[in-house]
């Protein structure tokens, strides 16, 4: 049994709060003992992962930093160049891996993202709008006060509501957010699906180490860390995307698709993009109609395997759940995707434009893409670059991710058939680009004592 | 089951480089600049060479000492290292690449001893085949299928899936017209050059994962 203190791992790390409202942050540090002052007002507002006992706290605060960020702080140079290249770089710099290219370039990116001054990210999550304006508020007073740091940009995110109702949809109609892998010491018991498989075809939880700095991970080492490591000790490295969604282009693409997608319906070919029906059903699980009662067992909704749909005939092989976490579909049972996973905390953001009603392509509305992991580089770039914009593991050669990746009008997606002649395979050609990238970048979120190191000036790497 | 597996050889050569100078330049840092010049992509002297499937040249100064227990050991001389998969007989290779990349033989292995020039195909490959040594495993692209064999199954791979896009859902008789259309535009279809295609190459093929 690994034990992890939880009071010194910020509590974004180890769980999704599942709050409806979100506001990031992003902020850029002034001098450096004033934005020490400034990282020391905010750390008593920082929620730990301790347990909730008394009930949800009405918002939450966590804080991560860019490398131009604990420049800023006056973080000794050795401990600088300590840290992994990719986090050095910067999300920018690794545009080319990325494959942030065309639309998805940095150039083109909002404006916050211009000036490379983003230090900080400050993520507020909370019940009620509220409480969200309250904590918000109160963060950029200890801003101003300490003189420590200025805002540069808000962005906010919000659960999709329909009917009132807070739901877990994103803005193309699909229920998000299902599963995150379970990893030793996390609270709770390993869900079927979510950790990594053994060989007798169970699901246990990954090492603490593939998620959290200063424990061993699924290799048995510790992983790449700064020194010292104290500093680096129960922290994790975040990648923040916000992903604009162009609606308008999916629901048309669909739709003319749809007409052309002789073996089923329009929700059926929606469902293969995805690997899941868009009211959430795995399609392993239920291959020809949606499941309410697979979607709300959490015992059963992450619980499927890849093993016995090599041809994609129930889920296709280039579906984006499959791409983005493969399971055993590369054999090995699974082995080769333990070291590969990534905690989201993603978040959508702008209107919701229920279906059939008159939406475009301009407004701004996407989702707030968030991956958790030990190494950027081992982890989020690695799906990122091989299993999003490139095909070859899934047998796809070139195509790249249908829902996520990008196309520039050239790509295109193979919905799997069976032998059945009512049921050929069908090609979706000239993909344009479903998702732009509107900005990002690498971030560290430390531990507690880690922060406290930070805020007093006393991260010593000797 | 040395360097022949079906109708693919690998190719292994170790030339002995000349120790010392030519023209100030050791002439293993004159290999390593020369090679550094040249393109790797379509452009590469190396992929003109009818047949290569792939190719590698490495100037290597020694063995490495790695740790205790000490047992240190070094090589009597630099070697270029030169490795090639390539279709078919191993005679006929070297004289390809004698004709077909004349002068990149003769500006590489003029620095390696007892070279006899380029000229004489014959003398060239008799060199070559002094200098190699067996290939027991070797990496397999595609196994058993020729560069021709290869680039050929690739075009029509991406032009049938183009073909089923515009066609899928048609009449049986419209696609079977269609498609016998589409046989004799491929097989009209001028063969795909070797060396990587740039127009379909992406920019993520920037790949430090690979």
């Amino acid at each position: 049994m690994t034990e992890i203190d939880v009071s010194d791992i910020q509590g974004f790390a180890l769980r999704g709060y599942n709050f409806p409202f979100a506001r990031y942050l992003l902020l850029e540090l002034l001098d450096p003992k004033p934005a020490q002052r400034f990282a020391g007002h905010v750390i008593p507002h920082v929620t730990t992962g301790v347990k909730w006992d008394s009930g949800k706290p009405a918002s939450t605060v966590n804080i991560a930093f860019t490398h131009p960020g604990l420049i800023q702080l006056g973080l000794p140079e050795e401990t600088l160049l300590s840290f992994p290249v990719e986090f050095q770089q910067g999300m920018k710099a690794r545009a080319e891996i990325l494959g942030d290219t065309g639309k998805d370039a940095p150039e083109r990116w909002d404006d916050a993202w211009q000036e490379d001054r983003v230090h900080v990210w400050l993520g507020v999550n909370s019940r009620s709008q509220e409480a969200l304006e309250h904590r918000c508020s109160e963060m950029l007073r200890i801003a101003d006060e300490t003189k420590g740091a200025r805002l540069l940009y808000a962005q906010d995110a919000s659960s999709i509501f329909i009917d009132k109702q807070q739901t877990s949809k994103e803005h193309f109609g699909y229920t998000d957010g299902f599963g995150n892998p379970d990893f030793k010491g996390a609270q709770r018991d390993c869900v079927p699906g979510q950790g990594k498989l053994t060989a007798d075809g169970r699901w246990e939880a990954l090492a603490t180490g593939e998620f959290l700095l200063g424990y061993a991970d699924e290799s048995g080492e510790l992983p790449v860390a700064p020194i010292p490591h104290l500093l680096a000790r129960n922290g994790t490295f975040m990648a923040y995307r916000k992903m604009h969604q162009n609606v308008a282009t999916f629901r048309r693409y669909l739709d003319e698709q749809a007409k052309r997608y002789a073996p089923g319906t329009k929700e059926q070919l929606a469902a293969k993009f995805l690997g899941r029906w868009r009211d959430g059903t795995p399609l392993e699980l239920s291959p020809d109609r949606p499941d309410q009662s697979i979607v709300k067992d959490p015992n059963r909704n992450t619980d499927f395997t890849y093993g016995a749909d090599q041809g994609g005939a129930r889920c296709p092989l280039g579906a984006h759940i499959r791409r983005a976490n493969p399971r055993d579909a590369f054999g090995f049972n699974g082995k080769l995707v333990n070291r590969r996973r990534i905690m989201r905390r993603g978040m959508p953001y702008g209107t919701y434009v229920p279906e059939g009603q008159p939406v475009n392509d301009k407004d701004e509305r996407g989702i707030v893409f968030i991956a958790l992991n030990a190494s950027l580089f081992r982890q989020f770039e690695f799906v990122q670059q091989q299993w999003i914009q490139y095909g070859n593991d899934s047998l796809q050669g070139n195509d790249n991710d249908l829902l996520t990746g990008n196309h520039g009008g050239k790509g295109k997606f193979v919905v799997q058939g069976t032998t059945d002649p009512r049921n050929p395979p069908f090609i979706c050609g000239a993909l344009p680009d479903f998702v732009e990238l509107r900005g990002g970048d690498y971030f560290f979120m430390p531990g507690l004592t880690a922060l406290h190191m930070m805020a007093a000036g006393t991260v010593d790497p000797r | 089951m040395a360097n022949q597996n079906g109708q693919i050889y690998g190719l292994t050569i170790l030339s002995p480089i000349i120790q010392g100078d030519s023209k100030d330049l050791a002439h293993a840092s004159a290999i390593r600049w020369y090679l550094a010049r040249q393109p790797r992509d379509r452009r590469s002297p190396l992929a003109r060479v009818t047949g290569t499937h792939q190719a590698r040249l490495v100037v290597m100064d020694d063995v490495v000492y790695v740790g205790a227990p000490a047992c240190e050991e070094h090589l009597q001389s630099r070697y270029l290292v030169f490795e090639t998969n390539f279709d078919g007989d191993l005679d006929a290779y070297l004289m390809r690449m004698a004709a077909e990349a004349h002068e990149f033989v003769h500006s590489v292995w003029q620095h390696c001893v007892a070279y006899p020039g380029v000229d004489d195909p014959h003398a060239f490959a008799a060199y070559m085949k002094k200098c190699q040594v067996n290939t027991t495993f070797y990496f397999a692209d595609v196994n058993n299928k020729t560069v021709k064999q290869n680039l050929q199954a690739l075009q029509l791979q991406s032009a049938l899936a183009r073909f089923i896009e515009r066609h899928q859902g048609e009449e049986p008789a419209v696609i079977q017209k269609a498609f016998g259309e589409f046989l004799e535009t491929m097989r009209r279809a001028p063969a795909p050059e070797p060396g990587g295609d740039d127009a379909h190459r992406t920019p993520q093929e920037n790949r430090p994962h690979d």
